[in-house]
């Protein structure tokens, strides 16, 4: 029985317990296969829900298809699985900062469902941050399973988010890029070479399983040094527009918490809404690949009034999606956004200047689905190599990287967190490694505990204390009730000096006199952010730790300094 | 070190039950009580590998406005003060993270199914994750307020069911409550179990803390768990065999839940003596 | 290798909790097994060094500090002997008649008494009572590895500039390894010619033996006072 049971031990065995990139890789595999099958599982259910729903599209009532859409994917979430709505990347960042990637494992399929649901129907949503989420729980849990520590299992966890978006997009070095750049916030040789493993085995799930092809492929492109100087007006535009995107879902957001309705009616309102929103602009509905690729082939003939008409449609049907409860992610409505944003201003352009030879309208869509990647995720080279992989257009390098630069610069400028972080950031919850919040996040007040201080009663002479005074290494004294325990005050030496020196005052003051009642406390539980912040403020250097009101020990900022050091050491190199 | 309970209250004549028991054990042990009051059905509970999703039976909630009031009448009536857990941290707006720093845990039988499923021999999966993963022990209820006045550990020899034995010399040397140890003796001599006991350096815990010692040569388990005193808290390890095993022989743990009423602490696998 | 957890964090100089979170995240190259910790020796010396821990499995620390302990009176007495009748008119001769009854061959005697000679120049260490604590300013940690005491009652008594102006009938050679030791050693003979008892019965010139049960049982009295 025992060697049955070994196997879930492998960190155990002897040759990975020396060095344990071997084992990763071998995981990271593993992980990406599963997380590309899931991706994979996701795009066909996807493909197929869409076309069996296609024969009633041409009904008047297909409104109503993405609310009831929505509406289940809301009870799914809600009733079945119980999780919160949202697209789950948030949730994964937050676990992979505070708990070691610790997922649970429902959350490796719910989202799959629900965002099928959403989208199949017609929701405006993308599937890939549901993706990236399964992957990373799928990840999380093949990790748990092989009982990895924390630093291992975070890596893992990277692995499935990064072989979800190589699988979905075809696109490997985004998926490592996307996976590094904004789920681990972490450059590392250990975290690059299972990740990159992971990209490449869900690469290749989805090229046995769908064909190696270029999501949107499209002609040649000859860019003309004017049409660099062009692309920064665009990236203006896009970075504009991915601001406006951002306040607008969180201010449905906010809106749709006030209604007062429970959430799948929510999810089915706003599914309505976006119904209605395809009957006049059927571009809207769905994650809009179809749109796209016909954008950027150059086939989309819609004059300028429509294309703008459809950038703000997009958005608005994007956040009632999202917004009012439906299920999925913002990376596909990027896109849409981002190529009709830069159609928009290539009409913009030749009707102002006729006479230039722009290069196609084709480039310019890439150029803006680059623009609203990089400004939604603050994430400049998630948004090149993304668009690099699924264009296949190495020619637009330049332009794209300007256009992608400026847009995150000017995004950040007006929106410190990306669209990702944004809710961790106010909450103060994101702690990147090597950080000082998460350095102080993960040293705990136990930690720091010294116990070396004498106790002292409060009926006690002060003749008694000296003699204490002698023996001690400190200059505080905890001062405790001899009956119940319970702390009562602190003696700082520095206060009771000229008593010291002062032998009539020794058989006249008892300590309970002397000590000071009014200091600050720290509980076990506190934050050594507030702890430091509590000092700060008092101007102190040593606070006692009280745990049901009695006294167990004493924090210091020298001792905080020490270790806040030693920890520091130990997470940046490894 | 002081030592802390946690506990998670239910509105309802049940959940008063239960925080009576728990009430009573923090006297006996003198550990604090610490009480969640939960706002959502669900929570996220984050232990050393496993993150486990409590989705708390709709019970828990009723009649928001009372359950202050009832949890402090019932601390009131101890004569027990208590603190009360606030999550700090938030997965998702409505899912919040409780901390799993505590030394011991209150469950009833079940906490996300129905209350009506409450019975002997049935024990909730996530009561049952909770227990698997925690380093505390998790004290589960009888379903009606009782008080101990003995403490019976079931030793089985396992690593675990040491680990059981140390934790009942904890809670007797806490509660200064007598301690038996009960063992069915499975093809195995009286000596054997006592080399075991030797191997582990126990023999002058053993000595201090333990009253009797049951040995029971024959019969069947399940008949000879009648002689555990009604009025006994009971202590045991619980999955300290692979899957595998529990499949093909049955767990002791499970034979005695589905046998016996009393309140029952129970160490996981991975209960840690370091505290 | 194997250890469990508490000898592990003692072998670190860390917080067990510490040392448990840090295995839990796989930030230090030791793998749990139940309570024990498996490591490998050279690897964890390693990365203890790359990140500025220190890591000793043996109690080499604790040695140290047992090196460093303070010595009592009784052992450093044993040590340095006890001599009746050290002959000598003034300051200079007596010291130097005692110096050569230091019972440490490696010390350099012209040297010591020079260093006495002129530790008294700058106060005399008459303490009073009679009683005088000759030392160097400086300790001699090369000289001897222990410190120790020299007991000489003097044939008579001489002037010895002490606080009190009273003649000096006994002398203490302080001879000690380290400042700390010194403190301690001086502090301990202070208390005990503090008490007029004790003076009294050294004016007796007690033989080496009941002198040093006398001091053990002072030195008793101080532990004692020390532990309330």
């Amino acid at each position: 029985m025992r060697i049955l049971s070994r196997w879930r031990y492998p960190a155990s065995w002897t040759i990975f317990r020396i060095d344990d990139r071997l084992l990763l890789i071998l995981i990271a595999l593993i992980v990406g296969t599963c997380s590309g099958l899931a991706a994979v599982a996701l795009n066909r259910s996807l493909i197929a829900m869409f076309e069996w729903l296609h024969y009633f599209r041409h009904y008047w009532w297909s409104f109503i298809m993405p609310a009831i859409g929505a509406a289940l994917s809301a009870l799914f979430l809600d009733k079945m699985v119980k999780e919160g709505a949202g697209h789950g990347v948030p949730e994964v960042i937050y676990s992979v900062s505070r708990y070691g990637g610790l997922m649970r494992f429902r959350s490796s399929f719910s989202r799959l469902i629900s965002s099928c649901l959403t989208i199949g129907s017609g929701g405006s949503a993308g599937p890939e941050a549901p993706v990236v989420m399964s992957g990373a729980a799928i990840g999380s849990n093949i990790a748990k399973l092989f009982s990895l520590n924390d630093r291992q299992r975070v890596t893992i966890v990277g692995c499935g988010a990064a072989g979800a978006i190589s699988s979905i997009f075809n696109a490997p070095i985004a998926g490592m890029v996307f996976s590094i750049e904004v789920i681990l916030g972490e450059w590392k040789a250990v975290n690059i070479v299972p990740i990159a493993i992971a990209s490449v085995a869900g690469t290749e799930i989805s090229r046995i399983l769908q064909g190696n092809q270029i999501a949107f492929s499209h002609r040649l492109f000859h860019i003309n040094h004017l049409d660099i100087v062009a692309c920064i007006g665009l990236a203006i535009i896009s970075a504009a527009v991915s601001v406006l995107l951002t306040r607008f879902l969180r201010s449905m957001h906010r809106v749709s918490k006030k209604a007062p309705f429970p959430i799948w009616v929510r999810a089915a309102a706003g599914g309505c809404a976006v119904g209605i929103i395809g009957l006049f602009l059927p571009i809207v509905l769905g994650e809009g690949y179809h749109p796209v690729r016909t954008i950027i082939e150059g086939a989309f003939t819609q004059g300028f009034g429509i294309v703008t008409l459809a950038v703000f449609a997009k958005i608005l049907a994007t956040s009632l999606t999202l917004g009012w409860g439906g299920s999925g992610g913002i990376f596909a409505p990027c896109l849409v956004i981002g190529s009709l944003a830069g159609l928009t201003y290539h009409r913009g352009l030749v009707l102002l200047w006729p006479s230039v030879s722009w290069v196609n309208e084709g480039c310019f869509a890439l150029l803006g689905m680059a623009g609203l990647i990089s400004g939604m995720l603050q994430a400049p080279l998630t948004g090149i190599f993304l668009i690099i992989e699924i264009t296949g257009g190495y020619e637009a390098i330049l332009p794209l990287i300007i256009v992608s630069v400026v847009s995150t610069t000017l995004c950040h400028y007006i929106e410190p967190a990306s669209f990702y972080l944004k809710e961790l950031v106010e909450k103060g919850q994101l702690l990147r490694p090597g950080t000082d919040a998460r350095v102080l996040s993960d040293l705990s007040v136990q930690e720091l505990l010294e116990k070396d201080c004498i106790i002292v009663k409060q009926n006690m002479l002060l003749r008694d204390f000296i003699n204490i005074v002698k023996k001690s290494h400190r200059n505080y004294f905890p001062v405790e009730d001899e009956r119940t325990g319970h702390f009562l005050g602190i003696i700082h030496l520095d206060d009771i000096r000229s008593y010291l020196f002062n032998p009539p005052m020794y058989d006249a003051v008892v300590l309970c006199q002397i000590m000071d009642t009014n200091v600050e406390v720290i509980y076990l539980d506190d934050d050594l952010s507030e702890v430091l912040r509590k000092m700060d403020m008092n101007q102190l250097f040593s606070m006692p730790v009280i745990s049901n009101k009695k006294f167990i020990g004493m924090i210091s900022k020298a001792t905080l300094l020490d270790n806040y050091r030693k920890e520091l050491m130990v997470q940046t190199d490894l | 070190m002081h030592t802390q309970l946690f506990h998670i209250f239910r509105n309802t004549p049940l959940g008063r039950e239960t925080l009576l028991q728990s009430i009573y054990f923090c006297k006996q042990v003198g550990a604090s009580l610490i009480i969640y009051l939960p706002e959502f059905t669900k929570f996220l509970m984050y232990f050393e590998n496993d993150v486990v999703q409590i989705d708390l039976d709709d019970s828990y909630l009723t009649s928001p406005g009372t359950t202050l009031k009832h949890v402090k009448e019932l601390l009131d009536q101890g004569k027990i003060k208590a603190r009360f857990l606030e999550p700090k941290n938030f997965t998702a707006s409505t899912l919040p993270d409780i901390s799993t720093n505590f030394d011991f845990m209150c469950c009833p039988r079940s906490i996300s199914d129905l209350s009506s499923k409450i019975g002997l021999g049935y024990i909730g999966p996530r009561v049952r994750r909770i227990v698997n993963s925690a380093r505390f022990p998790v004290l589960i209820t009888s379903p009606v307020f009782k008080k101990w006045r003995s403490i019976a550990v079931f030793f089985g020899g396992s690593a675990n069911a040491i680990n059981a034995l140390k934790l009942g010399f904890r809670i007797s040397r806490a509660s200064e409550m007598p301690l038996s140890v009960y063992t069915q003796m499975e093809n195995a001599s009286k000596e054997s179990y006592e080399e075991i006991i030797k191997n582990e350096n126990l023999e002058e815990e053993m000595d201090r803390y333990v009253t009797e010692w049951h040995m029971f040569e024959r019969g069947k388990f399940k008949q000879n768990i009648y002689d555990v005193p009604h009025d006994a808290l009971v202590v045991l390890g619980a999955y300290g065999h692979s899957l595998i095993r529990n499949i093909f022989f049955g767990s002791k743990m499970e034979k005695i839940q589905s046998t016996i009423t009393n309140n029952l602490l129970i160490a996981g696998p991975n209960y840690a003596l370091t505290r | 290798m194997k250890l469990n957890l508490d000898d592990m964090a003692r072998c670190l100089d860390l917080p067990v909790s510490t040392v448990d979170r840090w295995i839990r995240q796989g930030r230090i190259p030791i793998h749990r097994s139940g309570n024990g910790c498996i490591f490998k020796k050279s690897i964890l010396e390693k990365w203890a060094v790359n990140h500025g821990l220190r890591f000793s499995l043996s109690n080499e620390e604790r040695k140290k500090e047992l090196n460093f302990a303070l010595t009592n009176l009784l052992p450093a007495m044993q040590l340095g002997g006890v001599f009746h009748d050290i002959k000598g008119d003034d300051v200079k001769t007596v010291l130097k008649s005692a110096v050569d009854k230091v019972p440490v061959l490696s010390i350099n005697k012209e040297e010591l008494y020079e260093r006495l000679l002129e530790r008294e120049a700058l106060t005399s260490t008459g303490i009073g009572k009679g009683v005088a604590i000759p030392h160097p300013r400086a300790p001699l940690p090369e000289e001897t590895d222990n410190s120790l005491i020299t007991t000489c009652f003097l044939e008579k008594s001489i002037a010895f500039e002490a606080v009190d102006d009273r003649a000096v009938f006994v002398m203490f050679i302080l001879l000690s390894t380290s400042i700390k030791n010194h403190l301690h050693l001086l502090s301990r003979l202070a208390f005990c010619v503090r008490d007029d008892a004790f003076v009294e019965f050294l004016r007796t010139y007690p033989d080496t033996s009941s002198l040093l049960s006398k001091i053990a049982d002072c030195e008793n009295l101080l532990d004692k006072a020390d532990h309330n």
